[in-house]
């Protein structure tokens, strides 16, 4: 029998550090800003992270040439954070995006920005309206692919925000005008919102995609952190995602998180080729030790994958984004063992629950750590060791 | 013909300039007396838009609160804010009211800065209230909905009476999904009769499974979401006054007036209580600036209709 071996990975996001956030806005750096590029240059062996050092020295006034190189450290730093903490794969940490959505919508043509809502407290998000059908030319994160491309040799995981969450995230200006669905029918509405979400799975998030397969990338990752916002369209998330998928000739997977996945049956058994969902679950579980069902609340409905005809793999989230709790790696260990139990090793992988932008860097590090280390005890015990 | 009043209940955007006083605020880069005078320019501005607009009741927009449940989760004994939690379908999210052991009660009403009783014309504005319902629903332990009408919601009730508010919109957002035991909304709705008349709001959903339902409780008005619901899932003839939702409040489309009164004027026609014409949920869903016009054109939807009787 094969040795049961895991593959370890992040999900998309880290924080943004101080030095690559003020520089690019404009905002002067203090000293503790550099300070902070130095340390972690030398504590991830970043090469050449002198020039880094010594271009953060100007202080402020980064020319255009200057933010563009300040911008390729922040994502070196980020691509030597992840190797140093030991995944199997890598990306950039998002470091040139600015938010998943925002991202998305201003490379597209037919989407402009309406302004600043609250999400909660004094916590806010800018929206986009749809006005005209949306579309993008080509792939707008090709350079940010080939650059990690080039500066790792680890397998590369890209994350592309999916098409139902842009949909649902939007303001409808466009396929909701002239369609008088002031006190209409609930089909008028739904076949509004499925005309927009597939108009973008096909004409906004696969040119996108198709170019970074194309220039050689062979895993994506879509993001639908709305999946289950509506229940009644979790059909929609799913053909959103295989029309996204058509003609791409990559592994592809679908991140979905802080979702109420119940919703998510018998609806995936119609995803077409998806080779896993990467899910969160750290949020919802103990953090005691133990592999029984009861030590493991969080991973519940587990038992219902195991139930659906759906047989991809599940992408196991084992750390939780929202705490600066750092699991152990015995924690870890249970909860891909518990997972295993209920599974079969055979369709488990191993991931945060989300990525770890809301994180300091020491957090992070410290958490993908344990979690590359306690996948490690997992794969020890599973293996008989 | 039915009496027709235009107004806009729920919490209203911050302006763009109370947004970053706010995150600087968090950020340590002002003060609260800095965010306050700001909060008052913007409560300000909104009277004299709403005015502008020829609303009938004014609003003060809730400006100071963090959600509809937190002025009090924080002002009653017993209750404490909870978990964030995701509001309906929204990518928005409020702290679920959470138990804190004794029963909940309000210590004393709620006045200035969560109530500007004092900014809004006396006997012509209207406030907004999380439902006792929805309260205890979406509460994060175990709470009794009848409790929280009599001893959190009540109190503030009168104290609304007594400062010049004519009608409370009770926002019911617990209320979705099917299946749906109207018996604890009922029986809660019993302790809040009496001092103020008052509708209870479906915001951003389907009504039509309960809406036969709805009529026969004891409010005076019933608030349906018409970009969620089907006009012909309406009761007809409609036997209570009508909060009807025109304006999407979860879309920047602007709405043409002459549509939103050509679809009054439909309501018109099966209505036994008055007609309201109402945005069909918190304005607070599209940024200040398209709030606005949102307003503008309500107020104008409301004048195309009144004009005609």
């Amino acid at each position: 029998m094969a040795e049961i071996r895991f593959t370890t990975r992040e999900i998309g996001s880290l924080s943004k550090p101080g030095w690559r956030v003020k520089s690019v806005v404009g905002r002067p750096l203090n000293d503790g800003d550099v300070e902070d590029a130095r340390r972690w240059g030398e504590r991830l062996g970043v090469e050449g992270h002198e020039e880094l050092v010594e271009l953060l020295g100007k202080g402020s006034g980064f020319t255009e040439e200057e933010k563009a190189r300040i911008q390729d450290f922040a994502a070196l730093y980020a691509i030597r954070l992840l190797e140093s903490a030991g995944l199997d794969v890598v990306y950039d940490g998002e470091q040139r995006r600015s938010e998943m959505y925002d991202h998305a919508v201003k490379h597209a043509r037919g989407f402009e920005a309406r302004g600043t809502v609250r999400s909660f407290d004094n916590k806010y998000y800018t929206k986009a309206a749809v006005v005209e059908r949306p579309k993008v030319e080509e792939a707008y994160d090709l350079e940010e692919y080939r650059f990690v491309r080039e500066h790792t040799d680890r397998r590369v995981k890209v994350p592309f925000t999916g098409a139902y969450t842009i949909m649902d995230w939007s303001y409808d200006e466009h396929y909701a005008a002239g369609s008088g669905l002031l006190g209409a029918p609930a089909e008028r509405r739904t076949e509004a919102r499925r005309r927009f979400g597939i108009d973008v799975a096909r004409d906004v998030v696969r040119p996108n995609v198709a170019g970074i397969v194309r220039a050689g990338a062979d895993w994506i990752q879509i993001d639908e952190p709305a999946a289950t916002t509506r229940p009644e369209e979790v059909p929609l998330v799913v053909e959103a995602f295989n029309a996204t998928r058509e003609g791409i000739e990559a592994r592809a997977s679908m991140h979905i998180c802080f979702s109420d996945y119940d919703c998510l049956f018998p609806h995936i058994e119609r995803l077409q080729d998806c080779y896993e969902l990467q899910l969160e679950f750290a949020n919802r579980d103990s953090r005691e030790t133990g592999t029984k069902d009861g030590d493991r609340p969080g991973y519940a409905v587990l038992k219902r994958f195991a139930e659906s005809e759906w047989d991809g793999k599940i992408g196991l989230g084992v750390i939780d984004i929202h705490t600066d709790f750092i699991e152990p790696p015995e924690l870890v260990r249970d909860r891909i063992l518990h997972a295993s139990s209920v599974l079969g090793p055979e369709r488990i992988e191993v991931n945060t629950d989300c990525g770890l932008r809301t994180r300091t860097w020491e957090v992070a590090f410290e958490k993908l750590r344990n979690m590359v280390e306690g996948t490690r005890l997992a794969e020890a015990a599973l293996n008989g060791a | 013909m039915p009496e027709i009043k235009a107004y806009a209940p729920g919490i209203y955007p911050r302006s763009e300039e109370l947004v970053q006083a706010t995150r600087d605020l968090d950020r340590g880069r002002t003060t609260r007396e800095a965010v306050e005078r700001q909060r008052q320019k913007d409560l300000a501005s909104l009277l004299r838009v709403q005015e502008e607009a020829g609303l009938d009741y004014l609003s003060d927009g809730l400006l100071a609160w963090q959600d509809i449940f937190r002025p009090f989760c924080e002002a009653a004994r017993g209750l404490e804010p909870g978990p964030l939690t995701r509001f309906l379908n929204t990518n928005t999210f409020y702290r679920a009211p959470a138990p804190s052991g004794e029963p909940p009660a309000l210590e004393s009403p709620l006045g200035p800065p969560y109530f500007e009783a004092e900014e809004l014309p006396r006997g012509r504005w209207v406030a907004t209230l999380p439902s006792p319902h929805a309260m205890a629903a979406f509460a994060s332990g175990k709470v009794d909905a009848r409790e929280l009408a009599r001893r959190v919601l009540r109190p503030q009730i009168e104290w609304l009476a007594e400062n010049g508010c004519a009608l409370v919109v009770l926002q019911e957002a617990a209320l979705f999904g099917g299946n749906v035991d109207l018996r604890p909304l009922a029986a809660a709705l019993e302790e809040l009769k009496g001092p103020l008349p008052l509708a209870l709001q479906l915001p951003f959903g389907d009504a039509g499974e309960v809406l036969g339902e709805l009529v026969e409780l004891e409010v005076e008005a019933v608030g349906v979401d018409f970009y969620s619901t089907d006009v012909e899932a309406l009761p007809r003839p409609f036997p209570k006054t009508l909060l009807a939702g025109v304006i999407d409040a979860r879309n920047s489309l602007l709405e043409d007036p002459r549509e939103v009164a050509k679809f009054g004027r439909a309501l018109l026609e099966e209505l036994e209580g008055e007609l309201h014409l109402v945005p069909n949920g918190d304005l607070q869903f599209v940024p200040e600036g398209i709030a606005r016009q949102k307003l503008a054109r309500l107020g104008e939807a409301a004048k195309i209709l009144k004009e005609e009787r």
